[in-house]
């Protein structure tokens, strides 16, 4: 906080000041208000008071103005300045109370390279999937072609070693191009070209089930659920959420009837979603690596899948501005939460 | 009027494709055909033309009477082939069989544009091929009727 007199002269600065700007109350006392001003500014500051009316009414100078402040090292720091009229004493003191906002500007540019990063690491990832897709099929289609041809044409012609090598060819082939697939899914995923809009969400919920149908019916699975919200944002993305996270729920069920229950509360301006089921359960410390792509918790000889599903999940909330988690207990089950915001 | 088609008359079909592997897959899967064909082959677009005019090391080269182009070629791309021989009165009525490895949406409709007989995009796996190649087979060289050949 600084006092400053109708001549710009500081009449007062606090222990902040000091601290703030490297300079003792002593040294700071009756020099013009310039000294904490760099060079550049000094000019349109005088101008700024000569032209402020009196009364100076409480202002923010920092409100969409880069105010800066010169320490006494001459290094410069961004600063919010409120001001307000000292009643009772000179007509034109004025209280000026000063605040280093660095770090509330690195948080802003922080959040700003967050956001850059991601729609980087976007771009570099449908680069990626683009090449995948393009020229990565070629070569794959050929190995996994001519070994398809040696097992069709020599399966039992050669000795048994060469049978079981071709089998594991024709296994790589097979999970690469499953691979290469749900890698496009997942470069797809949140990024529908599709626009967001109001709809209920117990719709894309049903949708969802439509498309597990033969899951629900194999397994005898009972899925439950709550009255749900209207939500805004895509519906068929939010009903491919669902359906992995549902399809989970089914997969990865212990030795009982798979039982699913959906349910949704509003909380912080989010719609917070829960998916709770009574399948094997998660053990907590894979709690945030079963959200990357591709990687599983179980060989795929016991649960089939190359571990997108989540992956997918993750991608879509986040694009969409929401997130999700899993509380869960090894062999009691899971709950899958997810939260999207409220436009 | 019904062309016959048999050992001594077979069915004359230009693969264009500059990849080998892809060259030989499916000669293999025609080896199987219904019909007797004889398959030429053209490794990029320049020896597609050349095949389909007679010039360079393809004088005297036979009328195909169906074409499997692939898009992507070196030298001359298949999508300006495809556009030449539409574009060629005595070449338009071969049916063109479009088989690729790009599924793109502007890829298929461009070459429906150009008025290509039909667009396939090539299945990753061998099963997909065969199938594929037999289906050709069964609808192309069985089913349909082809224009007769100007020159056969």
């Amino acid at each position: 906080m600084i006092i400053v007199n109708e001549a710009s002269q500081i009449e007062l600065a606090n222990l902040q000041t000091e601290q703030m700007f490297g300079y003792s109350r002593k040294e700071l006392l009756h020099q013009s208000v310039d000294v904490l001003l760099p060079a550049g500014l000094r000019a349109a500051h005088r101008d700024h008071r000569a032209h402020a009316e009196a009364p100076v009414n409480r202002r923010e100078m920092g409100v969409g103005m880069n105010v800066v402040g010169l320490r006494k090292d001459g290094t410069e720091f961004p600063v919010e300045v409120s001001l307000s009229q000292l009643e009772g004493v000179g007509e034109r003191t004025v209280i000026a109370s000063v605040r280093d906002i660095t770090g509330r500007r690195e948080a802003a540019f922080e959040r700003a390279r967050e956001m850059s990063e991601l729609s980087h690491s976007n771009e570099a990832l449908e680069q990626f999937a683009h090449i995948a897709s393009h020229d990565l099929q070629e070569p794959l289609r050929m190995v996994a072609s001519y070994t398809q041809l040696l097992a069709k044409r020599y399966r039992g012609r050669l000795d048994a070693d060469a049978d079981v090598f071709i089998d594991f060819a024709v296994d790589g082939t097979q999970r690469m191009k499953q691979l290469i697939q749900d890698l496009l899914l997942y470069s797809r995923a949140g990024k529908g070209t599709a626009p967001t809009h109001e709809f209920a969400s117990e719709e894309a919920l049903r949708e969802a089930l439509k498309n597990l149908g033969a899951a629900i019916e194999e397994t005898g699975a009972v899925v439950t659920y709550d009255r749900l919200p209207v939500v805004n944002c895509v519906s068929s993305e939010l009903a491919q959420v669902f359906q992995n996270l549902i399809g989970n729920a089914i997969h990865y069920h212990s030795e009982s009837v798979p039982h699913v229950h959906v349910s949704a509360l509003s909380k912080n301006w989010e719609w917070e979603f829960s998916i709770s089921d009574n399948g094997i359960g998660i053990d907590p410390r894979y709690f945030e690596r079963i959200f990357l792509i591709f990687q599983r918790l179980h060989g795929s000889a016991d649960y089939k899948g190359t571990g997108i599903g989540l992956a997918i999940c993750k991608r879509i909330l986040q694009q969409q501005g929401g997130r999700i988690w899993v509380e869960s207990e090894l062999g009691h089950g899971s709950i899958f939460h997810f939260a999207l915001p409220m436009r | 009027m019904q062309t016959g088609h048999d050992s001594a008359n077979p069915i004359q079909v230009l693969l264009v494709d500059d990849n080998p592997g892809d060259t030989r897959l499916t000669m293999e899967a025609f080896k199987d055909a219904k019909v007797h064909l004889t398959m030429h082959v053209a490794k990029d677009g320049i020896e597609a033309t050349e095949f389909l005019m007679g010039e360079g090391a393809f004088v005297g080269s036979p009328r195909p009477d169906l074409i499997l182009l692939d898009l992507n070629l070196p030298r001359k791309d298949g999508r300006e082939v495809l556009a030449e021989i539409k574009a060629n009165p005595s070449l338009k009525t071969i049916p063109v069989v479009i088989l690729t490895t790009s599924a793109a949406d502007v890829d298929i409709e461009r070459s429906y544009m150009h008025h290509a007989n039909c667009y396939i995009s090539k299945p990753v796996d061998l099963e997909g091929f065969l199938t594929v190649v037999r289906s050709i087979d069964d609808f192309w060289l069985s089913v349909v009727k082809l224009p007769p050949g100007e020159a056969a």
